[in-house]
């Protein structure tokens, strides 16, 4: 990784950003502070109106989504982005101001759809409480006349004429009153009652203090009007609402303007965010970036070919980012490894060893011939048929590779979908033959020969932390920090060395076991030796000791393989069972189609649960047992300044 | 008052098969409940969701197929009828994966919640979120593998 600074005149900024961004061949190096003589040039509102603009064409795809799906099949995921032709960038452009007008309908048309809703729901509420006023034929809120005072209003209690009339003389026994009860039930009772005006206060009084309250819609209108207004109004707004909606429904194939336009705001946002980072005179600009060092080149054409400036590469430091690059049988792991961390600038890139130990435990465990060939084919029809993206595709890739290992394992655990091809031949000619018999070379079968297996899965194990270890003898070895490449990494890999050839004698002869002891015995002495360096006086033999209780991880760590050997088996039987199950009916019309039915279920529930499985516990012993042992992580990937879209993707010139 | 083992073996297999699927089921219940929580706000994170919540779901698969190993050993769907005490020993092998099967499926259901929390934070979390899960993992497996190397070599022990 190189710095590079790019010196250019300021009339060439658009044409050599836009190069830059197609080319995406650096990434922009922000800097706090503007190198003297330059300053930053604010752009902030430029693209504050382009990312406004983004999340209006957000808004308005989901408000389409709302109201017309978008059809999508169950594979369209697999999708890649839609092929442009650079050309198109102009039309985009120019129809963008149109596509944006559409997007504000939208967003308006769905905003007064809310607003009515709203009201909707405003309206029924009056409509409910006008319901208990609906005999009324006054308005509610009628005036007092010259000699009467009118109360109209509610009690929270069940009335009747009788039982209020009483109420309210019991309150005040001297007050004059007509009533008339509305409505009455449960806890409510809805009532219209005169007095005298000169007895108004008095009455106010009583009523009060029975719990009368006025009722919420004034209106000068009878009940009856306001409802009748009321529900023309609903009918009103259902009209609209239809009419919105057909709107709406109507826009819904501009869909593709607005994701094409969206990208095009997208990228423009990118480039404004670019500029505003940019040192600037009023005649020159600097940019400031990263670049792989096999790309120097390239860059240094290109920005001569398109603009007059100066180019400039030094050393990076040690806060550059890390660009990994791998061969077409590593690149899909890289996935992988970024999950867990990107390569600080100390580590090595791990890729290719991850890469391969993932493919070759990944088949272990999931060890099906069948299934393996199946994901190879699969995944190999989608990628011609749907053309992914990178990342997808990658993913695709790992799981292809994967298959193929799969696919071997199978072959050597004897499984092809389970014990398939015997369970139907016994099934239709009523034979009682194995898989290891019909096939012509020697298997391995994981519920018979389960620990040897398990032995072999250790043995798998001690390789793959070994070369976890050799990574970390390496990179001290290139550090030229011999301590710890011999000491700590060295001593502990030939102890782990001794204790294999110890199981092998254990084995086998007498001989062997004595030089594996012997190895491994000269190894712990070493690690007494030398673990306590560091410390003074006593602390030495105590750290020296203590180092050796590390011995019980790498036992942990070793065990932890003996997964290989259980996933393995539940595929395997998984399968035999749906296989046993699918000939339990019996040689009929009925017991065949529920074996066609039970084995095609049967084995797509296996390949999922045991896929994810693998896949899981493949990832685990990677992070876990492996990494554990020499990669530190934590350094930035690389992410060159580039046309970062979402649903279109412009063809390279070639 | 036994004259075979046969019921002894089928006792075995049905616990381990329940009892490791008692502690994948309530794992995998508490854990299908904490996504679906994520789902209703993001459904997009389905994918990383369905990884975390079938996480502690491999116990009961253990479970069941050492109840199937037995099964297929003692006479119900293949083999020999066992000894009373060949019986015994299916049993007691099959304590190992019912019960280590049942605490690590509850104890990583724990942990898939908590995991599920952790990814529906920020994405960047899910694979270290899956690590720590399968920790837990490790006690199911090896209970298995106990269960397992038992139930495959008592038909050859004369007892």
């Amino acid at each position: 990784m190189k710095t590079v600074r790019i010196v250019a005149l300021r009339e060439d900024r658009k044409r050599l950003l836009e190069h830059l961004q197609d080319s995406a061949l650096i990434q922009i190096r922000k800097r706090d502070k503007s190198a003297e003589g330059f300053s930053k040039v604010d752009m902030t509102s430029q693209m504050q109106l382009f990312e406004r603009n983004v999340t209006l064409t957000e808004q308005s795809l989901k408000i389409l989504d709302d109201y017309s799906r978008e059809k999508k099949g169950l594979l369209d995921s697999f999708k890649g982005r839609r092929e442009i032709d650079p050309d198109e960038i102009g039309v985009i452009a120019s129809n963008a101001a149109e596509v944006m007008t559409v997007c504000n309908k939208i967003v308006s048309l769905s905003k007064k759809l809310s607003d009515n809703a709203a009201e909707t729901v405003r309206i029924k509420t009056s409509l409910a409480q006008l319901e208990a006023w609906k005999n009324l034929d006054i308005p509610i809120n009628t005036q007092d006349t010259k000699s009467t005072a009118i109360f109209i209003g509610s009690f929270p209690e069940a009335y009747t004429d009788e039982s209020l009339s009483a109420r309210i003389a019991e309150e005040n026994p001297k007050l004059e009153f007509e009533l008339e009860i509305e409505y009455s039930e449960n806890k409510m009772t809805c009532a219209v009652i005169f007095t005298p005006i000169s007895q108004k206060t008095m009455a106010e009084d009583a009523l009060r203090s029975l719990g009368f309250s006025r009722p919420m819609t004034p209106t000068s209108h009878t009940p009856k009007v306001k409802s009748e207004r009321l529900n023309k109004r609903l009918e009103e707004i259902d009209r609209q609402n239809r009419e919105y909606i057909e709107t709406i429904i109507k826009l819904a194939d501009r869909r593709e303007d607005i994701k094409v336009t969206q990208d095009y705001f997208r990228i423009r946002a990118d480039k404004y965010n670019v500029i505003n980072e940019l040192d600037q005179t009023r005649h020159v600009f600097v940019i400031y970036g990263f670049i792989p060092e096999e790309d120097s080149e390239k860059l240094k054409n290109l920005c001569e070919r398109v603009a007059t400036c100066y180019v400039e590469f030094s050393d990076a430091d040690d806060d550059a980012p890390v660009k990994l690059k791998n061969n077409r049988f590593a690149k899909p792991a890289q996935n992988i490894l970024t999950m867990y961390a990107a390569p600080s600038r100390a580590d090595i890139d791990p890729t290719p060893l991850l890469a391969f130990f993932f493919y070759f435990f990944f088949g272990m465990m999931f060890s099906d011939a069948g299934y393996g060939l199946l994901m190879v084919i699969a995944i190999g029809i989608v990628l011609k048929l749907f053309k992914p993206d990178d990342q997808m595709r990658n993913n695709l890739k790992l799981f292809q590779y994967c298959g193929i290992s799969t696919f071997f394992w199978g072959l050597v655990f004897g499984s092809i979908f389970g014990d398939a091809p015997v369970a139907l031949y016994n099934y239709f000619t009523g034979a009682k033959l194995t898989m290891a018999e019909i096939l012509p070379w020697p298997t391995i079968d994981p519920q018979k020969d389960a620990l040897m297996l398990m032995i072999i899965s250790i043995a798998f194990g001690l390789v793959h932390i070994l070369v976890g270890m050799g990574c970390k003898f390496y990179i001290c070895f290139k550090q030229k920090d011999y301590k710890a490449a011999f000491f700590d990494t060295g001593l502990w890999m030939m102890m782990l060395l001794g204790f294999a050839v110890l199981g092998v004698g254990m084995a086998t002869s007498q001989i062997i076991l004595y030089i594996g002891a012997g190895i491994a015995i000269a190894c712990a002495v070493g690690l007494v030796l030398t673990q306590g360096r560091d410390k003074k006086g006593f602390g030495k033999v105590i750290g020296g000791l203590a180092s050796l209780y590390d011995v019980t991880s790498y036992i942990s760590d070793l065990l932890s393989y003996s997964r290989l050997l259980a996933l393995g088996l539940t595929t395997g039987v998984m399968a035999q069972v749906f296989n046993m199950l699918s000939t339990m009916f019996g040689r009929s019309v009925v017991g065949f189609i529920f074996m066609v039915l039970i084995m095609v279920v049967g084995h797509a529930i296996n390949i999922g649960l045991n896929a994810l499985g693998s896949y899981v516990h493949t990832m685990r012993l990677q992070y876990v047992e492996m990494f554990s042992k020499f990669y530190e992580g934590g350094g930035k990937e690389f992410e060159p300044f580039s046309l970062k879209s979402k649903y279109i993707k412009i063809q390279e010139d070639k | 008052m036994f004259s075979n083992g046969i019921f002894f073996a089928i006792v075995g297999a049905s616990i381990a098969t329940a009892l490791a699927g008692f502690g994948s089921a309530k794992g995998v219940g508490g854990a299908a409940q904490a996504s679906m929580g994520v789902l209703s706000e993001d459904s997009s994170k389905f994918g990383k969701m369905l990884v975390l919540t079938l996480l502690p779901g491999t116990q009961g698969l253990y479970g069941f197929i050492v109840g199937f190993l037995i099964l297929v050993n003692c006479g119900v769907l293949g083999g020999s009828i066992p000894t009373v005490m060949q019986g015994l020993a299916y049993l007691g092998a099959s304590l190992a994966i019912g019960i280590g099967g049942m605490v690590s499926g509850f104890a990583q259901g724990k942990a898939s919640v908590s995991g599920i929390a952790m990814s529906a934070k920020d994405d960047r979390n899910f694979s270290k979120a899956m690590v720590s899960v399968t920790l837990v993992e490790i006690y199911a497996l090896l209970a298995f593998i106990v269960s397992l190397l038992v139930v495959i070599s008592v038909p050859a022990i004369k007892i």
